[in-house]
């Protein structure tokens, strides 16, 4: 099979299912409709791994590109013509086929675990519509070779992320949370856009390895590659939820479970690194922006951590730390890390889906978010208990999973890069291991505190299940799998250009021992504080630092600023209508009005005056001149006339001869 | 020479009878004298050697409209008041208008006074026939039914009484 | 001495300018017709002499004559008979009595 040569068809495939189930059949809960959505990424899965084991095993040459002409243009641009041509293709790295691989089994296993979940849902068929339509745009995205169609892929993500978070639009708070993700990434979108402005000013072309060759030829001024990379690293962070854009995201929790697990966890927010990772090379070019991305990145996943100790609502708990593990991603990328951030993004990607679904499977089985509602549920729902432990264990960084060896990498390169930013990301996995493990002890250990909802838990359905399993599966071996002869390394690198490269520290040894340490020990303290059936030492402490705790809780009013910016936007658009309607109104158009009355009246006056008058004395200067020539012959005299006639012809006629 | 007193001769008969026909007092004189002067333009076709137009005239115009004028005159009966004055009070205007329009004639006249021919005088009758019945039948037919509009007309319009 | 076109022209004219005299001047409706007659007929020497000194040998100029002459004798016909009507009707020839189109 030549599964490289028609890698094309694998965003396509998603795309006509999505056209097919929307138009092909009415709405009906227990529609089959979803079948093919699930055959089409199932038939993407298929290739991507094909490609991902041709890559592994050498028997297929990455980078492959393949272009096609789109169309062309011509300008002119300071008096030279110019033909501008925009091909659209693809260009399968090794980031993509990973990245392929990770889309396309998330929404796989995501696809079969909504038959369970979302079963019975009135908008069911509409549903899995939305999905395949978002899977389609996301492997759009990574497989385009062309920044222009990776962007339009981009805002379609976007879309699809509104359209899937505000799914239960009936309710409020989904449709603002939609509204809200919607508008804030939008507002990192505005960056990306100006830096594809640049990028096209400055090489005329959206090609990406043009771009690169441009760089690598060192043709970029530097002042531009910082620019290009803030602008970039802006829309990335609205897509991947960074500091300070990331308010969007614990919001996007309103969308169904599975679609949190699919979108924001583990493909779309993921999106904002793919773009740093895909452009890595501008950022190679700029110092400044890559240590942009790096602090933009250790603030997010300490400020999200944070945050994520205090939450009760179990998927917000998992949002955040999305947020906190993005910025690991982040912030790995801006220390050169160009394979551990990646690395990360890949393992986190299976154990976030995966602690999503088990998230969505308790929802389901207790019908809350709310964990202070939940407790002991081990006992009802064993087998998402023990995913849910697996998932935890391999997001905090336990050794020989997956998430020790990309978090131990990301780590290790950080420290090298700079120690300080080290510290920060130390604190953060410190802060994550307390928080995961008390999402683990509140939710399903301890004892039951709403019986009611403890009597109707209920383990799910396989359909649920078996993608928990399979997530778990990788969760646990993905790492040791990819870590193994640097599998992972070989497939995805980033060969910097020569004397580009900053001097490193040496990590010293025994660095991720330290980092273990620390990791169990908040580990017994999570344990201490919500592992028994009481929980007077946390309440205790809640009260005692209630400061922090109510800062925490606001989100460090981020929200609220970002709230009152709106609001003071909104004043201003309000202000600006008022000038608009009152004064501009008033003057430039009501004004106007009245000056073109005026003129007109002045006009209507002049007419009335003058030109009527001229036309009226031309009609009375002819009756004139007819009374007159009537009194010179007005005796109706044949031979009179005929003399008048004859006096005009013969003078005219002399005139003539004689001229 | 022969040739010039000819045209001289019918000339002043012509221009003569003209004259009268333009100051005699009495209508039937002026019609009279109108024969004269036709009979003179006659002459002076004779003399530019047209034949078949001098027969015309004569036919036509002397022993046709001449007459037809005069008969006219005849039945219009006290139309010859000898004591009323024929010429009205515009005549000095009249004078002028002529005499502008002759200046203006005189200029164009100036254009062809030197020009002569010594072509000998042929036959027309037979190319003229030729001619009409050729290239000019479709004017001559149109003609033929002028003059018998004119004829309806004159029937018409002199009928005794129109009811 | 040799006849130029010139004479023949001059003959013309002053006929012509004779006949227009008459036609403004002269009080009698059937004077008036005169005169026109005598204007065609100074036509009629024109055209009779163009044709002899410009196309000697052509007739065309003789035919437009015959034509002329045609529609004077169709004019004056038509002419008298209106003269005669009007006579009838108010017992004058005199065209100053003719006043119906006075405004």
């Amino acid at each position: 099979m030549r599964m490289l040569e028609h890698v094309y068809l694998i965003p396509l495939i998603p795309l006509v299912a999505s056209f097919i189930i929307l138009l092909a059949a009415p709405e009906d809960p227990h529609s089959p409709m979803p079948l093919v959505g699930i055959a089409a990424i199932g038939w993407c899965l298929i290739q991507s791994v094909a490609i991902f084991y041709g890559a592994v095993i050498g028997s297929i040459h990455i980078p492959y590109q393949m272009d096609w002409s789109w169309f062309s243009f011509g300008a002119t641009i300071g008096g030279k013509p110019f033909l501008y041509d925009m091909p659209i293709g693809v260009l399968i790295d090794g980031a993509a086929v990973v990245m392929l691989v990770v889309v396309c089994l998330v929404s796989f296993l995501v696809q079969v675990y909504s038959l369970g979940y979302m079963h019975g849902d009135p908008h069911f068929k509409r549903y899995y519509a939305y999905l395949s339509f978002f899977t389609a745009a996301m492997l759009g995205l990574v497989v385009s070779s062309n920044l222009l169609v990776t962007f339009c892929c981009w805002e379609l993500v976007g879309f699809s992320s509104y359209i899937l978070i505000g799914f239960w639009f009936e309710r409020a708070e989904p449709a603002y949370a939609a509204k809200k993700a919607f508008i804030t990434t939008k507002l990192g979108d505005l960056g990306l856009y100006v830096a594809l402005l640049l990028i096209f000013s400055l090489v005329g072309s959206f090609q990406i390895p043009q771009i690169a060759q441009f760089v690598a030829q060192g043709y970029m001024p530097a002042g531009a590659a910082t620019a290009i990379g803030l602008g970039l690293l802006c829309g990335a962070a609205g897509k991947s939820a960074q500091f300070p854009l990331f308010i969007w995201l614990p919001d996007a929790m309103e969308g169904p479970t599975p679609v949190s697990a699919l979108i924001h966890a583990a493909t779309m927010v993921a999106a904002g690194i793919y773009l740093v990772a895909k452009c890595y090379f501008i950022y190679a070019a700029s110092p400044i922006a890559m240590f942009a991305v790096a602090w933009a990145g250790a603030l997010t996943a300490l400020l999200a951590a944070t945050m994520a100790v205090v939450c009760y609502d179990i998927k917000r708990v998992l949002a955040f730390s999305t947020v906190s593990q993005l910025g690991f991603m982040m912030c790995a990328l801006g220390c050169w890390g160009y394979t551990a951030g990646l690395f990360h993004l890949t393992t986190h990607a299976a154990f976030k889906a995966l602690l999503f679904l088990c998230a969505g499977s308790v929802i389901h089985a207790v019908h809350t978010n709310d964990m202070r509602q939940m407790g002991n549920l081990s006992k009802k729902m064993p087998f998402t208990a023990l995913a849910t432990f697996v998932g935890t264990c391999a997001i905090t960084g336990i050794p020989f999973l997956s998430g020790w060896y990309s978090k131990d990498m990301i780590l290790e390169q950080v420290y090298e890069y700079d120690p300080h930013l080290f510290f920060i990301l130390a604190l953060s996995a410190v802060l994550t291991a307390f928080y995961m493990f008390r999402l683990v002890f509140l939710t399903f250990t301890g004892t039951e505190r709403d019986l009611e909802r403890y009597r109707h838990a209920h383990e799910s359905p396989w359909t649920m299940t078996v993608p928990l399993g399979i997530l778990a599966a990788l969760s646990i071996f993905s790492g040791a799998y990819l870590s193994h002869n640097h599998l992972f390394e070989r497939l995805v690198h980033f060969d910097p250009p020569a004397g580009l490269m900053p001097r490193m520290n040496v990590a010293p040894p025994g660095l991720g021992g330290i980092v273990f340490a620390a990791v169990a020990c908040a580990i017994l303290f999570s344990y201490r504080l919500y592992g028994r059936h009481d929980f007077r030492l946390a309440e205790d402490l809640k009260r005692r630092l209630a400061p922090v705790f109510n800062l925490l809780e606001r989100r460090y009013y981020l929200d609220d600023s970002f709230l009152a910016l709106v609001d003071l936007g909104d004043r201003t658009a309000k202000m600006a209508f008022w000038i608009d309607s009152e004064v501009i109104d008033r003057i430039f158009v009501d004004g106007w009005d009245l000056l073109a009355q005026l003129a007109a009246q002045l006009g209507q006056l002049f007419d009335a005056l003058f030109i009527d008058r001229m036309v009226d004395e031309t009609g009375g200067l002819s009756v004139s001149v007819g009374g007159a020539l009537r009194w010179l012959i007005r005796r109706g005299m044949i031979q009179e006339y005929l003399l008048w006639t004859a006096a005009v012809l013969s003078t005219l006629a002399f005139l003539i001869a004689w001229r | 020479m022969i040739e010039a007193i000819a045209f001289y001769c019918m000339a002043a008969v012509a221009l003569t009878g003209a004259v009268m026909v333009v100051t005699l007092r009495n209508t039937v004189h002026s019609a009279l004298a109108l024969g004269l002067s036709l009979a003179g333009v006659a002459g002076l076709f004779a003399c530019l050697g047209a034949d078949f137009l001098f027969a015309g005239q004569l036919l036509i115009y002397v022993g046709g409209i001449a007459i037809l004028i005069i008969f006219a005159v005849m039945l219009l009966g006290r139309a010859s008041n000898l004591h009323l004055r024929q010429i009205n009070q515009q005549w000095a205007a009249a004078l002028l208008v002529c005499a502008i329009t002759g200046a203006g004639l005189w200029r164009l006249v100036g254009i062809f006074r030197h020009t002569s021919s010594s072509a000998p005088a042929t036959a027309t009758t037979r190319s003229i026939g030729l001619l009409m019945l050729g290239d000019y039948a479709l004017p001559f037919e149109l003609i033929s039914l002028v003059l018998l509009a004119a004829l309806l007309g004159a029937v018409f319009f002199s009928r005794k009484d129109i009811s | 001495m040799n006849l130029s076109l010139g004479h023949y022209l001059v003959l013309g004219a002053a006929l012509f300018l004779i006949g227009l005299f008459g036609a403004l001047t002269r009080r009698n409706v059937i004077g008036i017709l005169m005169s026109i007659e005598l204007m065609f007929n100074a036509a009629n020497i024109n055209l009779a002499a163009f044709n002899h000194y410009l196309h000697p040998g052509g007739v065309t100029g003789m035919t437009a004559a015959l034509f002329v002459i045609t529609v004077a004798a169709a004019e004056v016909v038509v002419g008298l008979a209106l003269v005669l009507t009007i006579y009838r009707n108010s017992a004058t020839a005199y065209v100053e009595d003719f006043h119906l189109l006075k405004g």
